[in-house]
Parts: C-alpha cells; sequence; structure tokens
C-alpha cells in the first residue's frame, strides 16, 4: 500500500513547450532540448538565467544516442551552469518523476523557479537495435528472456481476454480511437486514421498485440517550467495548478513474473498513484470530477487496464467504456485526445512531460481542434517497467 | 530429438536448437536421480567433449545438484568412452569403493556440411551402477586393449586405414582375442551385441563356434532410429537389450580394443525408454541449416551482439537459477523466486525456502514474433507451478506449431533445462517448459 504523500505547497506551472515528436533526423539530442526548453521559457517569460534548478528525464541513454546520462545534457545545450541539474531515471515514468522533483524541491524552497524536460532520441537506430535489443542484451540474462516489451503487456491481455470477456477488437478500438484524436494533434507521430480491419491485420508483435497496438519509438522533447502558486503573476502568467502528484514503485522489474501472486489483470502501481494523487486533489468521485485524461497507452491493453485502475469504471467493466465510446473526443470522459503514445509516439524519457504539456493546454482551452471543452480539471498518468513503477498527476486550471 | 528425413539411407537425429551436450545429458540424468538416489561418483563419457580443461562430469554434478566434492571423472575422446566407464564403475562398485555410481554418456557430433551421410545421431544416456538390486546386473567385464586402430583423427585430419588391413590386421585379430576369451560361455547368451562398424566380420567367427547369429546377434536398431552415437552407442545398445531381451546378454565393444560385457537381465523399466523415443521430422534443408546454427540465426532483421551473462552471478544465484529455491512468506504463503526483504503482499519478513516443482499449469502466455529466434515466434509462457510458486519460461521443442504442442491457459507444461541464446559463446542455461 503506498504512503499518504501529502502535498506541502501549491505548485503552479506557468509555461509549456514541446517539439514534434518523430522520426526527427535532422534534430540532435541537443537540438530537441533547446527547442523545447526555448518554448517553454518564453511561455512562462522567463530567461535561462531565471532557471535555478532542472531535472532532465532521460531513461534510456545507452539505446539511443549515449545522451542524457546526467544532468550535464541539459546544462551543455542550453547554456545553463552553475545551479543544481539532476538526470531522472525511472523507466516511461521518468518524464512524470522530473516534474515530481521539481515540485518537491520547489516546495522545499530549495529553488523558486524549476525546469523539468524530458527529451529521449530513440530513432537513430532501428527500432530493432533500441527497445529489442535492451530486452535482448542488457536485461538479466535467465529472467523474462524471450519478451519484447510488448510481450511484457500482452500476458495481461490474455489473462484479461480470458477473465472478462474482453475481444481483439476491444484493443484494437483503442488503437482507433487515438489515431483518430492523433489527426489533429500537428505534433503527433502518426497523423493518420486507421479502421479496426487494419490494427487486426496488422503485423502481430506479441499476442494479441499487433504493431498497431504497440506505440513507436520517438524522438521528441518535452518542457515545463514551474513554480510556486503563491509567487504567480497573474498579469503575466497563465498558470496551471499541481493538485496532486501520487508515484509508486508496487512491483520490480522482474518480480511480477515469478510471484506467485501476481494476477495480470491490474497494475497495482497505478492504483497506488492514484491513491496518492486522488487523496492530494480530494477526489473520490474521478469519473465526474475529471474532464480529460492522459493515459499511457504504450499497448492498447494499457489503456484498458488503467481504466479500472484509475477507478473510471468497476473491475471488468473498461472494455463497456470503450464499446460506448465513453473515452472518445465528445464521450463523457475523453482519454488520449493528443493521440497517445499510439499515435504521438514515445520518446520514453519525454512522454510524462510531453502529458503535461498536452493537459496544460486543454485547461487554458489553447488545444485547437481537438480541444476538451470546458476542461477544468485533466489527469495524466504514466506507467513504466512492466507495469511496475506509475505516476498519477492532477492538473487545475483553478487554484 | 529431431530426425533429418532429407537423407533417407542413413537418417539420423540432432538436438534442437537449444540443446546441447549438457542438456541432453541433463534431461537423461535427471529422469532417473532424485534426492533419495545418493550418487556418490559420477562419469561422463564422450567423444564429443564441449570443454577442454573443464571436467565435464564436475559441471554435470553441480547442474544435478549432486554432493559437492563427490568423485568426478571424465572418459572422453575415445568410441569406447562408455563402455570404459562402465567397466571402470563396475569395477569400483564391486570393489566397495562406491555404492551409487552415475555414469553418463552422451554424443553430439556435427558432420561437416555437405557429408551428412555420416549419420552422426545425437543422444544422451544415463544409468546407475549400485550395488543395490536393479534392472540388470553385470557378470562379468572385461577390456582387451589393442593398440590397432582402423580409424582415428591426427592433427585434425580423420585417417581410415585400408579396409583389408584394418579386417586382418586390426578387428579380426582383436576381437578374436577377446572372443576366445569369453568364448566358453557365449552359448549360455540369449543375445549378443556387437557395437563395431566392421561387426559384419565376425558372423563367420561366431558361426564356427557354433553359435546361431541368426538369432542370438540382436540387430542395432539405435542406429537405425538415432544413427551413430558413438561414446554412448554400445551403451544405448544394452538398454536396448535390457527392454527388449530375457536372459543373459553379451556385449562386445570393439574400437580400437574391446570391451566385453556380460549382463543378467533381471527385469525390465516401467515405461521402455528407447522404445518411446519421440522424434520430430525436419522438413526443410533450410531448417536443418538453422538447427545446425550455420548462416543467420534469426529470421528478424535483428544484428545479434552477445547478451549480458556473468559466471559470478551464475555461481553467486545457483540456489534460484538452478535448483529453482525459492522463498515462501511465513505468513501468507506467497512465493517468490526473486529475493525480496519483505513480503509484496502481506508485509511479513519471514519466509521458507521452497524447492519449485517441475510441473505446472498455465495462468497465460503470449507469443513473440520479434525476439531473435531461429524459429520464432518465441512463446512465454507464465506458469503456476505446482505446490505452489510462478515462473515465466520460455516453451521449447515447438519447432513447427502443431495442436499437440500449442500452449493455451490452463494446459500443464513440464520444465526442461536449455540454452538460452543459440549462439552464445559459453554455457548459458536456465528452465524452459514443454507442453505434457
Amino acid at each position: 500500500m503506498h504512503k499518504d504523500m501529502k502535498k506541502k505547497r501549491d505548485i503552479a506551472i506557468i509555461g509549456v513547450g514541446q517539439t514534434a515528436f518523430g522520426e526527427l533526423f535532422q534534430y540532435s539530442y541537443d537540438d530537441l532540448v533547446r527547442e523545447a526548453a526555448t518554448l517553454a521559457m518564453k511561455d512562462a517569460g522567463v530567461g535561462a538565467e531565471e532557471i535555478q534548478a532542472a531535472w532532465l528525464s532521460t531513461a534510456f541513454p545507452e539505446i539511443g544516442v549515449y545522451k542524457g546520462r546526467s544532468g550535464m545534457d541539459l546544462s551543455e545545450p542550453l547554456g545553463i551552469f552553475g545551479i543544481p541539474i539532476t538526470r531522472v531515471s525511472n523507466f516511461c515514468a521518468s518524464g512524470a518523476d522530473a516534474i515530481r522533483n521539481a515540485a518537491n524541491a520547489l516546495a522545499a524552497g530549495e529553488c523558486d523557479v524549476a525546469m523539468a524536460l524530458g527529451v529521449e532520441k530513440l530513432r537513430d537506430r532501428s527500432p530493432q537495435d533500441s527497445i529489442v535489443k535492451m530486452m535482448v542484451e542488457l536485461t538479466h540474462p535467465f529472467y523474462q528472456k524471450g519478451f519484447t516489451a510488448a510481450g511484457t503487456f500482452a500476458v495481461y491481455a490474455n489473462r484479461i481476454m480470458h477473465e472478462y470477456g474482453v475481444t481483439r477488437e476491444d484493443l484494437a478500438n483503442i488503437s482507433v480511437k487515438n489515431h483518430f484524436h492523433g489527426t489533429m494533434n500537428e505534433k503527433a507521430h502518426y497523423r493518420a486514421c486507421c479502421t479496426l480491419d487494419q490494427v487486426l491485420s496488422s503485423p502481430m508483435v506479441s499476442f494479441p498485440l499487433t504493431v498497431m497496438d504497440s506505440c513507436p519509438t520517438t524522438d521528441g522533447a518535452a518542457c515545463v517550467i514551474m513554480i510556486r502558486a503563491e509567487d504567480v503573476d497573474k498579469s503575466k502568467h497563465k498558470p496551471i495548478y499541481i493538485d496532486g502528484i501520487g508515484l509508486s514503485v508496487s512491483t520490480g522489474w522482474d518480480l511480477p513474473f515469478f510471484d506467485s501472486r501476481q494476477k495480470f489483470l491490474s497494475f497495482q502501481a497505478n492504483r497506488d498513484a492514484a491513491a496518492m494523487a486522488y487523496k492530494q486533489a480530494g477526489i473520490t468521485k474521478p469519473m465526474d470530477e475529471i474532464d480529460l485524461v492522459e493515459i499511457h497507452d504504450c499497448f492498447s491493453i494499457v489503456e484498458l487496464i488503467t481504466y479500472e485502475d484509475l477507478g473510471f469504471c468497476k473491475v471488468g467493466e473498461a472494455k463497456d467504456l470503450i464499446r460506448g465510446k465513453v473515452t472518445t473526443l465528445g464521450g463523457e470522459l475523453p482519454v488520449n485526445v493528443s493521440g497517445g503514445l499510439l499515435s504521438c509516439g514515445h520518446p520514453v524519457g519525454a512522454t510524462g512531460v510531453r502529458m503535461v504539456v498536452e493537459v496544460a493546454t486543454h485547461l487554458r482551452d489553447k488545444a485547437g481542434a481537438r480541444q476538451v471543452k470546458g476542461a477544468k480539471r485533466g489527469l495524466t498518468h504514466n506507467i513504466g517497467g512492466p507495469g511496475a513503477i506509475a505516476s498519477v498527476i492532477i492538473l487545475n486550471n483553478e487554484h | 530429438m529431431l530426425q533429418s528425413s532429407s537423407t533417407v539411407k542413413s537418417q539420423h537425429c540432432i538436438c534442437y536448437v537449444d540443446e546441447d551436450l549438457f542438456t541432453l545429458s541433463f534431461s537423461a540424468a535427471s529422469k532417473i536421480i532424485d534426492e533419495s538416489c545418493a550418487i556418490d561418483a559420477i562419469f561422463f563419457a564422450t567423444s564429443t567433449p564441449v570443454f577442454k580443461e573443464r571436467y565435464h562430469a564436475s559441471f554435470m554434478a553441480d547442474l544435478l545438484g549432486l554432493k559437492q566434492g563427490i568423485f568426478a571423472m571424465d572418459i572422453i575422446s575415445t568410441a569406447r568412452a562408455g563402455t570404459d566407464a562402465l567397466l571402470l564403475a563396475d569395477k569400483l562398485v564391486n570393489a566397495g569403493q562406491y555404492k551409487n555410481i552415475l555414469l553418463i554418456a552422451a554424443n553430439v557430433d556435427f558432420a561437416a556440411i555437405g557429408d551428412e551421410n555420416q549419420s552422426s545421431g545425437h543422444a544422451a544416456m544415463a544409468m546407475v551402477i549400485s550395488t543395490e538390486k536393479g534392472l540388470a546386473e553385470i557378470s562379468s567385464s572385461e577390456s582387451f586393449s589393442s593398440s590397432f586402430a582402423e580409424e582415428f583423427y591426427y592433427k585434425g585430419q580423420k585417417t581410415v586405414y585400408d579396409l583389408r588391413f584394418s579386417r586382418s590386421a586390426g578387428f579380426k585379430a582383436n576381437i578374436e582375442n577377446a572372443w576366445i576369451k569369453t568364448a566358453p560361455q557365449n552359448g549360455k547368451f540369449g543375445g549378443i551385441i556387437i557395437n563395431s562398424p566392421y561387426a559384419r566380420m565376425i558372423l563367420g567367427i561366431m558361426k564356427k563356434s557354433g553359435f546361431d547369429t541368426d538369432k542370438q546377434l540382436l540387430k542395432d536398431n539405435v542406429k537405425s532410429m538415432v544413427g551413430n552415437t558413438a561414446a554412448c552407442h554400445a551403451l544405448l545398445l544394452l538398454i536396448s537389450a535390457i527392454e527388449n531381451c530375457n536372459g543373459s546378454v553379451l556385449l562386445f565393444d570393439y574400437m580400437n580394443g574391446t570391451n566385453v560385457i556380460s549382463l543378467k537381465i533381471k527385469s525390465k523399466p516401467d515405461i521402455p525408454k528407447l522404445a518411446n523415443l519421440e522424434f520430430i521430422n525436419i522438413e526443410s534443408y533450410h531448417d536443418y541449416l538453422k538447427l545446425r546454427k550455420q548462416g543467420d540465426f534469426t529470421d528478424i532483421n535483428y544484428r545479434h551482439q552477445e547478451m549480458f551473462s556473468s559466471e559470478m552471478m551464475m555461481e553467486r544465484e545457483k540456489g534460484r537459477l538452478l535448483y529453482l529455491m525459492a522463498d515462501e512468506c511465513t505468513k501468507c504463503h506467497s512465493v517468490f523466486l526473486i529475493k525480496i526483504a519483505r513480503c509484496n503482499h502481506c508485509h511479513g519478513k519471514e519466509f521458507f525456502e521452497k524447492k519449485l516443482q517441475r510441473k505446472g499449469t498455465v495462468y497465460t502466455l503470449t507469443s513473440e514474433l520479434y525476439f531473435p529466434s531461429s524459429f520464432p515466434p518465441i512463446n512465454m509462457i507464465v506458469i503456476d507451478i505446482d505446490g505452489g510458486g510462478r515462473l515465466t519460461l520460455q516453451q521449447t521443442d515447438d519447432l513447427y506449431s502443431t495442436e499437440e504442442n500449442k500452449i493455451k491457459i490452463g494446459d500443464r507444461v513440464e520444465l526442461v533445462y536449455r540454452k538460452m541464446i543459440e549462439n552464445d559463446s559459453k554455457p548459458n542455461y536456465f528452465w524452459k517448459c514443454i507442453k505434457i
């Protein structure tokens, strides 16, 4: 069980920036850092010299371009020296964890203006040479050997299909929904609709997950500038407030596959992180109290499981949210209107930050064609490792 | 075992892509010993050693979890290695030196590509030579030495003497020597086994001695099923005789000298091993080459590099990785193969040590098409182990997907010990599973 994480002081996001996500062959790691940071600092109305501390999120330097191993790889491209900069690595929750660390430092009074930046450069290599390579060569020689990343979630999918009557079509429709949303996001890696048949008939990666049930590896960066809520100048800033942040490591990298009680129906980390964030935000009925959600749909099954883990429906009923189009833009609770990871792509260290940028953009009513109308409170969710680490952040446009 | 169907004249078996001398040996030996079997010595016989300067017998003793410091000896590189080991074991047991000697003989040899008609078969066998009652009793065992070798390797090259010279100077002289010394008793034997490439030459001598070769000479059914298994061939023929004959059997294992072993068959095994061997036909030469680890190892565009591996890790974590020693929470009875200081479910801090069983039921699974493999997909199986515990392992022996080997939730599986990465440069073994 999680501990009650207490929010000491309120934190505001005053600047957001994001590069395009995709195969950015023309941009280096440093270029991506510069672009995302510059956009965020401009949005916040702060200069580089005003940043007092920063957190850099890059999950996998060793399968990328060997950049992001320490805070140096943020300071160098930005020319920011003489302040504390820390690299954060927590698998796919790295970006959200960078924001959590920045928020904690602000709350503690260590700094007054903080930057959290996530960046990953994966497309300089083929997918087989990055994520697959990691699973083949860079992990324990025996435990889990034979899995790709997709496979570690596919075992959940097969058990859930067995227990709850979820179908391959239910999973594929998540991909169809998110690809539809992605057509409205000019920064998404893929901006094309797809049909149910296209998802089902795309090459199988790890049964029952096909290529189109799986997010691509991607280049990209995203950045947020944060201050304490008490320091917000409304004449200058368009703040978005952090209502709650939960992050939980609830199992291990190998443990789920060698633990006799692991049911493969839910992610305990999701439930622990959500409980922390909901308590801080005072949320008791998430379906009624949240207006939009960005879920870590690295694979379609993860979005389905997370509906239940975040309390949007009862156990075993997640498929009904998809079948009823509840989570499509225009539905009761739009999920992944950005296009999600399936459409935006997944520069691992950047994704959590990108989600916060996305939700903040909606809460500022600036999301254009995909705007969730009247959105006041949004949630971002990341899951890392084989469902071991999860982060939930609740954002609000009111304080 | 996989059987090449492309060479009808000399059909032979090769092991699966994740098998080798040790996994075959482990499979054979682990079927006949258990914790109650107090093995006090182990002999390993092969003409196709994997190591140089490292004991195969010691390695096997460790894999099998035998007592530390046990007497372990390799008898390698000669075609009579199997019966050499049996002779030695018999004499040591009779002398009272050891009570239960585990004898493993194995052969994994690949003929040169394009020269597969040599019909070298891959196989391993294991037997326990004991003072206790068993399937058969060794009445006598003798070894007749000779310096004459008809064929052998010298500086890596095979040397074969002229057949006529071999027959007269080698085989005839040597086998006659052994035959004459054992002939007085020969008439009593229900079956006679001649393990030699020149076996037919002795028929005349046998007939002169009054034997009915049609009735008494046992046919080499192992060669026709599996191929020539070199160091373990004579012992496989003995097993075949135990399974199929009654009374007494006399074995001549001839190559550069002769080992002669006479056996009294006491009883039959509950389940005949040789008669129940299962084979899969290899459907294409391309598949055969992949099994031989020739050319590309994978069907996926993946540039293979050596995976991370550590001898220190293997030694340090042997209890878990090899012997499957897990921790069971004393409070909630959750079982963890991964060591944790506190139970992830009830937070209990006390654990029993629990040895996991080797059978279980499939809880969930997936088929991986993008993990590098010679024969994708790799099926990853999450198993509820009988008696408690959870393992997630690769399925193996699934070269061709069939209804018989297709695994689904609820199916029963058994653990087998196999190589993990196909073309690694050192022994790298872990558990996999097969459908039962």
